[in-house]
């Protein structure tokens, strides 16, 4: 009797825990690339499935999308998104409103797009435009074809309210380039006219902004402007929170379904852009998931729930090499992509010891930069020897403005502990109580050096800037704080070295990058959020600075620039630890193909097929067979 | 007479634990180094270069926030709007109320957590028992195998579970709350893959809850077996399901108070599994509401999870004075 018991027991503790497991669990996708066939039957199963679900309810918030007309995201989307509203500055709704230098046009378009390839700017919304002689009116011409998304045509009426909302409501886009535009102006009803704002000399203040607002920021419909006005009575502040949840817009998505899990697009049909790129963008829904961390989108990158990966893949090469995943990305081999950013080490020059030239670029001239990228980086980056040091990123067009032969007696490619020892002993900057560390006025030079937490590829960056520090004797010590200690520290320069991103490719780069390296105007922040953290000060710099945007000959700008690089790489407020791509973009082709690749000639930049001229990507998918 | 002041005392204390554990509460996250401010203008002012319109943003959202406001004047409104059910609006997902953050999540989190913790109890218990009563395979063989998986981090068993259910045999998929391609519907296919996403979230938790309390369970009822009243019981004739009945109920109460903590604090326990399967919930919504400043999101989880330890305490003591008349006798002298 007791031993039958033992065994009934014994079979229901365990059996029931084995099978609820087993059986709760259902056979997932295949989790890798070797097996296509089964995928590409799975895909045609999928899609033949949800067919007959699609045609019942096609409006209905219910069903699947099919995956083979979906194409899927990862690390572009963080968190619940918050609303629809280009006029918020917190939308958190990155796949639909993202307002930068190369913005991203599936839902909102801008003028123009911009393209990092050629430095070139393509026509959208907008058609052509021109400056006048003295800089101060930029005409631009619209696309006659360009539509709302309720049929409506895009006017010039349009481009202007938009301005005039962004300027009333203070946005933060609005109360920047109300400084730099002082008018958006419909001539008719396809050309409007912006008129840049002019100095006490009637010199425009800087026409590099003028156009920069241009691919940058969302033309919003005048008439649906007006109706969010009235429900909110004109009040800024509920203008801008307002979720617009039944938003206009010209770009050829529109919302489908979202929630804290994912966010859906579904492709307008009626899509106005069928005029300029001859066809509708291949894939009927986008989706992205939102993901809690960047292993869980890289899992489901690797197992072909995602097309497009926009995080760092460390040594991303392997998924093919050795997984042989079909996984591939802009260029077969390194540096793999575009780097467009160079992440960047910058001293708090008000700091003892920081404050001294030769201490800054002898930190620099000692860390080991090949160990960074080869590490850090897996290779993503081209090295500094590769491409030579200077305020550019390594793209060809801002290449194309610096002289590198007149820079060569500043270059400095790294690991080069002997130099920097030699440079401090000159400086006089030495050792004197033994103890290991050099001192000046009999104070150690200690410094902390930080970056946000969990930003691994950094926290290892700064590991090694830390360990050449030890090798010419200046105490580095890695400091990983996280995200909001540490914006507060760079922000308010409570820090000795901080690293963070210059600005990266855009119509008003490298001007943009020059000035977060050495403007004058942010050393006086307060609060600075824009560049030159560690609040270095150089007039002859800032005077470059300022005549850059006002001039046009390009010869004269090379010069401006080459003179810029040489004050940055003698004075070393902050040094670039690597280059970067500005978006990462790996591709899984086995759901679609068809994904721009360097020298395939169509001039598609690797921006996710989202972003800037990179859109032009979602034309060319087709379906893997 | 004596139910009705044993517990007027306890709802009392626990009325003045709940106030102490308000203020404690709303002040301690704001101790925290770090601007709250920081990571919404951080990217409101991406791209800007007018160093005025960029210190304009940065006091336009100070001032929404309401942090330059002395903290006392802060307290009130917080205080104030709490009574009305109102927590305010999130810094971080600013203008997301904190009231739809946490609408959104926390029934994921209950829904994970509250059946995975009783099903651990209850097995946990079983199992202890059993052991204790028993011994043989269950005492030699079964209990230690949960007591290695209890002893195993909640990080490492989640990524054990993810690497060989959802990677190696593809038998789960890996993330989120429902499949990657569904839309939410009332249909069998959005059910079923909710059920599938749910499996490894659910024992992961599961499976490290087991040992723990199995191990507590034996040693009170092997305590219980050796008492006086079993063997008497034993001697009596009286039947064996009958006597693991009795030391069933003596050897439940510590464990009664494991559960209510557990409970308790489950919104806290179920960050791993939220983080490492991309499930949604309340725990990485603290976890990033803390990462980023966000005081009012904050404030409203910790006050939720006070509200659910003290409820759960309460709930405890009052059941034992039914449960063991011998506590409430005890707590009266």
């Amino acid at each position: 009797m007791r031993k039958r018991l033992n065994k009934w027991t014994a079979l229901v503790t365990v059996g029931a825990m084995t099978m609820t497991l087993l059986s709760g669990c259902q056979k997932a996708a295949p989790t890798d690339g070797t097996g296509q066939t089964s995928k590409a039957e799975e895909t045609t199963q999928t899609a033949a499935q949800t067919t007959t679900a699609e045609e019942k309810k096609d409006s209905a918030d219910a069903g699947s999308t099919p995956r083979n007309e979906t194409l899927y995201f990862n690390g572009q989307q963080w968190g619940t998104i918050n609303d629809w509203n280009p006029l918020s500055s917190n939308s958190n709704n990155a796949m639909a409103i993202t307002q930068q230098d190369n913005a991203r046009v599936i839902v909102y378009e801008t003028l123009f797009m911009y393209n990092m390839l050629d430095g070139k700017l393509y026509g959208l919304l907008g058609k052509d435009y021109s400056w006048n002689d003295g800089q101060t009116e930029l005409t631009i011409t619209l696309n006659p074809d360009a539509k709302w998304s309720d049929q409506t045509p895009v006017t010039a009426q349009d481009v202007a309210y938009t301005f005039d909302c962004h300027k009333k409501y203070a946005t933060a886009q609005g109360s920047d380039y109300s400084n730099y535009i002082d008018s958006v102006v419909a001539k008719d009803d396809h050309t409007v006219i912006f008129k840049a704002k002019l100095d006490d000399k009637g010199l425009p203040v800087n026409p590099l902004k003028v156009v920069e607002y241009v691919p940058k920021i969302y033309v919003m419909q005048k008439a649906y402007l007006q109706k969010v006005e009235q429900r909110n009575g004109n009040d800024a502040d509920k203008i801008k929170q307002d979720r617009m949840d039944d938003f206009v817009a010209s770009g050829p998505y529109k919302s489908y379904y979202n929630d804290d899990q994912k966010v859906v697009f579904v492709r307008d049909d009626n899509y106005w852009g069928k005029a300029l790129w001859g066809k509708l963008p291949a894939p009927k829904y986008i989706t992205h998931v939102i993901y809690e961390n960047n292993a869980a989108g890289d899992t489901a990158f690797k197992s072909g729930e995602v097309d497009v990966s926009q995080q760092f893949i460390t040594n991303v090469q392997k998924l093919w090499e050795e997984d042989g995943l079909p996984i591939s990305t802009y260029i077969d081999e390194a540096p793999y992509g575009v780097c467009a950013t160079m992440p960047t080490a910058f001293f708090n020059v008000e700091k003892p010891g920081l404050d001294r030239k030769e201490v800054r670029k002898a930190i620099a001239m000692a860390v080991d930069y090949d160990q960074i990228i080869a590490s850090a980086m897996s290779n993503q980056s081209p090295s500094f020897k590769d491409v030579p040091r200077s305020i550019m990123n390594p793209t060809s067009g801002e290449q194309a403005l610096v002289n590198q032969d007149a820079l060569k007696d500043y270059q400095f490619t790294g690991n080069d502990v002997e130099g920097a020892k030699a440079l401090l002993d000159k400086a006089g900057i030495v050792d004197k109580d033994g103890d290991g560390i050099r001192e000046i006025d009999g104070k150690n030079l200690n410094f902390k050096a930080e970056c946000p937490d969990g930003w691994t590829d950094w926290n290892a960056s700064l590991e090694i800037v830390a360990a050449a520090g030890s090798k010419i004797g200046i105490g580095i010590e890695t400091y990983f704080p996280d995200a909001n200690t540490f914006y507060d520290d760079m922000t308010t320069r409570k820090f000795d070295i901080c690293m963070w991103n210059p600005p990266a490719a855009s119509v008003a780069n490298p001007w943009g990058r020059a000035m977060a390296f050495m403007s004058t105007d942010y050393a006086g922040l307060k609060v600075n959020w824009t560049g030159n953290y560690g609040g270095y000060i150089n007039e002859d710099a800032n005077n470059l600075l300022k005549k850059i945007p006002l001039e046009t000959n390009k010869d004269t700008l090379k010069e401006y620039y080459t003179e810029l690089s040489r004050i940055y790489l003698d004075e070393v407020p902050s040094f670039s630890l690597m280059y970067r791509p500005m978006l990462f973009h790996a591709v899984n082709e086995s759901v679609w193909t068809g994904f721009p690749q360097l020298d395939d000639g169509d001039n598609i930049p690797p921006t996710d097929c989202t972003d800037g001229y990179g859109i032009a990507a979602l034309y060319n998918l087709v379906n893997v067979k | 007479m004596g139910y009705k002041k044993y517990y007027t005392n306890k709802i009392i204390w626990y009325l003045i634990t709940l106030v102490i554990a308000v203020v404690l509460n709303f002040i301690l996250p704001r101790l925290m180094p770090g601007d709250p401010v920081s990571a919404i203008a951080a990217r409101a002012v991406d791209g800007m270069t007018d160093s005025t319109a960029i210190q304009a943003v940065y006091e336009d959202y100070a001032e929404k926030f309401g942090v330059n406001l002395p903290m006392s004047t802060q307290f009130l409104i917080f205080i104030k709007n709490a009574l009305r059910g109102d927590f305010g609006v999130s810094f971080s997902q600013y203008p997301r109320t904190v009231g739809n953050i946490i609408a959104s999540s926390v029934w994921w989190t209950v829904c994970l957590q509250l059946p995975a913790i009783l099903l651990g109890w209850i097995l946990g218990n079983v199992l202890g028992a059993v052991s204790a009563y028993k011994k043989g395979i269950f005492d030699k063989g079964v209990l230690p195998v949960f007591l290695f998986m209890s002893n195993v981090p909640a990080f490492g068993m989640a990524t054990v579970l993810l690497y060989v259910f959802s990677l190696k045999l593809g038998l789960a998929p890996s993330s989120g709350g429902y499949g990657f391609d569904l839309i939410p519907s009332a249909s069998i296919t959005f059910f079923r893959s909710v059920l599938a996403h749910y499996q490894l979230p659910f024992w992961s938790v599961v499976l490290i809850t087991v040992g723990g309390q199995a191990i507590g369970m034996r040693s009170m009822s092997i305590y219980e077996l050796n008492a006086d009243y079993v063997k008497y019981s034993r001697f009596m004739g009286i039947k064996d399901r009958k006597i693991v009945g009795y030391v069933f109920r003596n050897a439940m109460l510590p464990q009664i108070t494991g559960l209510a903590m557990s409970i308790g604090t489950m919104i806290g326990g179920a960050l791993v599994a939220e983080i490492i399967f991309s499930y949604p919930g309340l725990g990485t919504t603290l976890l990033a509401a803390v990462k980023g400043r966000d005081y009012p999101l904050i404030s409203a989880c910790t006050l939720i999870i006070t509200i659910m330890v003290l409820l759960a305490n309460l709930f405890v003591e009052l059941i034992y004075g039914v449960i063991d008349p011998r506590i409430k006798a005890a707590q009266q002298d």
